[in-house]
């Protein structure tokens, strides 16, 4: 690895760049092309076309190359990973590469540089081949430029490193002398790829591009903009979801107070679309104009439903559906309540459960989890009446920005710029939109620009969380240990239900997402997912569906093995019937050396699937009491099928080990009256580093030859869904105790530094 | 009632007006002097995102009022080295610590606090408790160990 890219460019810059981006037309080659964009909700909805992004490279006449794209960063690294990609293709060094953040459009298919929807771990694998057409292309071009130059049309005769041509003759061109020429060239439409036996930077670990400006203070996150004349702007919503405004309150002394409402498609949840359901007040600095939002007087309208917004309540209504529930009916309405069939039948599954020597019943229970980035929400806002609209967003969707800004100000397309900044941690909730609607909203009303923040309570407690869940899981195995049956229905609130899709027959993708197509040796199996009905607005948090079913499924496995009187490891061993998954299981138990066993230490095993990866993890805990216990080691294996930065690929499995070992331990946000309970870092906990474990990763070696045609997995989520089961299951080999509740120690406080 | 106040922030006299006594030191420096590489992440000296020097003593300048920052020498994540020379600094690049990135100035600040107490290798590591939600501490570990 290098020691250090320290380019000062690799700072965010904060400047809207259409205009310069436009100049690098000039004197130098700009190949534009498509990088498919990736929505978790229009995935599902056959009638929207899948939104389509730009990227835009450019080899300037000194043989700089830089690469726009709009993938956001939010520490999961895909920015410089796309760039790694592309130098590969364009044989050029990797540390000549530049990259810069895109911005978004509306047209479609959209212009060069625009933003990508930066969710589902999908920014690599969605844009592998993209990126290395795209990097083959300009190298074939410039090739090409050289060939015309020097009269000799064999391509044969010449090779290409680290950015010059060479004729066999020995005659050499930069590709900067060759990007005039080749720019006039067509874009060759089947370039020559890298062999995979020749990758230099595919499958080797790479520096990032930003983590110089994150150690000196210069990485510009949406919480870092000024723009001179600012104001500043602390949100203040009503005490709880669906509350709306009484009447506006008086201004503080040398302040404004700017009402704002809920915009179509921003609010979730009991949120009330249109009406006023948060005061900003608008002051001179962070601290005045927070202390005057905290000692602000507001009378608000609270639903009077909200009485019974309580954690009991929301567990009855979803036991309520564990058994009962509207069966899903084709053109009927099918909301809450209703329970949808997501594979298998009940008569098969039910005979299979009856033939059963064995049958295990369980109830599994999650809670709702915050995100609590550590950039909590932000978004500054410049706003000129009928002329300009700028907004710097610490954003995971750009585009969606955009939209919102042109439906919000009635301005053109032309006249709004999206600046998408580093985030904080996005974790999910950055590609959600309230936050900037609410930042836009009261640019309008002030005239001038204002940096909108939510303080870290309003953060926590107007939250669009995780899905609480409950869900029921009968099973039942043979005399030999062999499932035979499987029934498992899971009951939370609709992520996609409360963002105004059709669910269609199977339900909310989201929420059934790793219960089904399970590649074990089931014999008869029924997966239903039932919409609750609470009221809590829901929303995409780090693995989403995974998170929760990957608990259920591989807490039910170890349930079965130890009835079945077996090894957990090896009955999984058994029973799966995918070899790639059987060989990342065996790669886990290697790695941990699975029979070694230490005094004291306990271990628990898992494996799941998301976003085309496959991961096992076996976890290690010491000093289990009723209150607390110790993960000393995890040992993850990943099978991503091509790993393009195995560092970056480390980093995220380490990370999101801590993310869910967060939540497995710790993570829930609770209710009374309709209020969130918890309000900070101190009453939602999370680890420190002397709570963290050491974690060993192993990757799964890319093909020989990588296929087109083959699912490329993700990396940015993978670490967390099988944590929590294997944690889970080393809690019951310690104890003998089945915790089927998360988080195992709620209520946990977190002291202060 | 405004009132005028002179800090040294990295070696740098700022004068600058604040509005209440109670004027955290982390929004004089991030608002009104622009030095935004101090972070605000919880306001309630729980994660440390805010972390700064003063005097050589690690600070949560979320909670440390402006006002008992005058007279003493404040040192921001932009004042630890002129071009990230600092061993912790080069560390951090090495190992690839930072992820969102978010966090890592006031832990930077907390370790670099903790090597002018004297502390060395794993000892900095007791000395250091800052909130990582990314959760890159693992590679924290690693780079402290040769500090």
């Amino acid at each position: 690895m290098e020691n250090t890219i320290c380019k000062p460019d690799a700072r965010l810059e904060t400047e809207p760049k259409g205009v310069e981006r436009r100049a690098f037309l000039t004197g130098g080659l700009s190949l534009a092309f498509l990088l498919p964009e990736v929505s978790r909700v229009a995935e599902l909805q056959a009638a929207t076309v899948p939104g389509q992004v730009n990227a835009w490279l450019n080899i300037a006449a000194d043989g700089s190359v830089t690469l726009t794209v709009g993938a956001s960063e939010m520490g999961q690294g895909s920015f410089s990973t796309l760039a790694q990609i592309l130098a590969e293709e364009l044989m050029v060094n990797y540390s000549r590469v530049r990259t810069v953040q895109g911005s978004p459009a509306m047209a479609n298919p959209q212009p060069v540089g625009a933003s990508l929807n930066t969710v589902g771990s999908s920014i690599t694998r969605r844009n592998f081949w993209t990126m290395r057409d795209a990097g083959a292309a300009a190298r074939e071009m410039l090739v090409t430029a050289a060939m015309n130059l020097k009269g000799d049309l064999t391509r044969a005769n010449y090779t290409v490193a680290d950015g010059v041509v060479r004729h066999s003759s020995g005659v050499t061109w930069t590709y900067g002398s060759l990007a005039g020429a080749a720019s006039a060239l067509p874009v060759p439409s089947n370039p020559p790829l890298v062999p995979d036996s020749q990758f230099r930077l595919i499958g080797r670990t790479q520096p990032r591009f930003d983590i110089p400006s994150k150690v000196d203070g210069s990485a510009v996150f949406g919480m870092d903009i000024r723009i001179p004349g600012m104001l500043y702007a602390i949100i203040k919503h009503g005490p709880t979801f669906g509350s709306t405004l009484k009447s506006p309150p008086r201004a503080p002394s040398g302040m404004q107070v700017v009402p704002t409402s809920v915009v179509a498609g921003t609010g979730r949840g009991t949120e009330v679309t249109g009406a006023v359901n948060a005061v900003a007040v608008v002051g001179p600095n962070t601290w005045d104009t927070w202390q005057a939002a905290r000692r602000l007087s507001v009378s608000w309208k609270t639903p009077a439903a909200a009485s019974s917004w309580n954690d009991a309540q929301f567990l009855t209504d979803g036991r309520a559906l564990l058994n009962g529930g509207q069966p899903y009916q084709a053109g009927g309405a099918n909301g809450p309540g209703t329970v949808f069939t997501v594979e298998g039948d009940a008569a098969s599954a039910g005979a299979g459960l009856a033939a059963s020597a064995k049958t295990v019943n369980a109830e599994y229970t999650l809670p709702y989890v915050a995100h609590a980035t550590m950039e909590v929400l932000n978004c500054t806002v410049d706003y000129v009446a009928g002329n300009r609209c700028n907004i710097y967003a610490p954003t995971q969707n750009g585009r969606g920005v955009l939209s919102l800004a042109m439906q919000l100000t009635g301005l053109p397309e032309s006249k709004i710029k999206v600046i998408t900044t580093y985030l904080g941690g996005g974790l999910g909730r950055k590609a959600e939109q309230d936050f900037v609607s609410q930042a836009i909203q009261v640019a309008m009303a002030v005239g001038k620009p204002v940096k909108l923040m939510w303080p870290r309570e309003e953060d926590f407690t107007r939250d669009q969380y995780r899905p609480m869940a409950v869900v029921g899981v009968s099973a039942g195995i043979d005399n030999s240990g062999n499932i035979t049956g499987w029934k498992y229905r899971n009951v939370s609130p609709s992520i996609l239900g409360q963002r105004g899709s059709n669910l269609g027959a199977r339900g909310d993708s989201q929420g059934y997402e790793a219960s089904q197509d399970l590649p074990y040796n089931i014999g008869a199996r029924l997966t239903e997912w039932a919409w609750h009905p609470s009221p809590i607005p829901v929303g995409f948090w780090r693995s989403v569906g995974a998170s929760i079913n990957t608990f259920c499924v591989e807490s039910m496995i170890d349930e079965l093995a130890f009835a079945a009187n077996q090894d957990p490891y090896l009955f999984r061993r058994s029973r799966l019937t995918d070899p790639r998954w059987i060989s990342v299981l065996d790669a886990a138990a290697d790695l941990s050396n699975w029979s070694a066993s230490s005094p004291g230490r306990y271990r628990g095993i898992a494996i799941g699937a998301a976003f085309n990866s496959i991961v096992a993890q076996v976890v290690e805990v010491s000093s289990v009491t009723s209150s607390s216990l110790r993960v000393d080691r995890v040992w993850l294996a990943i099978d991503l099928y091509m790993p393009v930065n195995p560092g970056q690929i480390e980093a995220q499995m380490q990370g999101g080990i801590i993310h869910g070992l967060n939540a497995a331990l710790y993570g829930q946000q609770t209710f009374s009256g309709g209020k969130a309970q918890a309000t900070n870092f101190r009453n939602s906990r999370m680890i420190r580093a002397n709570e963290a474990p050491q974690v060993a990763v192993r990757i799964m070696p890319a093909p020989a030859s990588a296929d087109r045609a083959a699912n490329i997995g993700g990396a940015g989520e993978l670490g967390v869904p099988t944590f929590a089961p294997a944690l889970a299951n080393a809690y019951f080999q310690a104890t003998r105790t089945r915790r089927r509740s998360l988080p195992l120690f709620p209520g946990s406080r977190m002291g202060g530094l | 009632m405004a009132k005028t106040i002179k800090l040294n922030v990295n070696g740098k006299d700022y004068t600058v007006s604040i509005n209440s006594e109670e004027m955290p030191l982390l929004w004089v420096l991030r608002d009104l002097i622009g030095l935004t590489g101090t972070k605000y992440g919880c306001g309630i000296e729980v994660c440390g995102a805010c972390t700064v020097l003063m005097d050589g003593q690690p600070e949560h300048s979320c909670v440390v009022n402006a006002t008992s920052a005058v007279g003493k020498k404040v040192v921001t994540i932009e004042g630890l080295s002129p071009d990230r020379s600092h061993p912790a600094q080069q560390a951090w690049i090495q190992n690839q610590v930072p992820q969102c990135g978010f966090c890592q100035s006031g832990m930077l600040m907390s370790v670099a606090g903790a090597m002018k107490a004297g502390h060395h290798g794993n000892e900095i590591m007791s000395e250091v408790k800052n909130l990582c939600v990314c959760g890159t501490y693992q590679r924290i570990k690693e780079c402290v160990g040769s500090l």
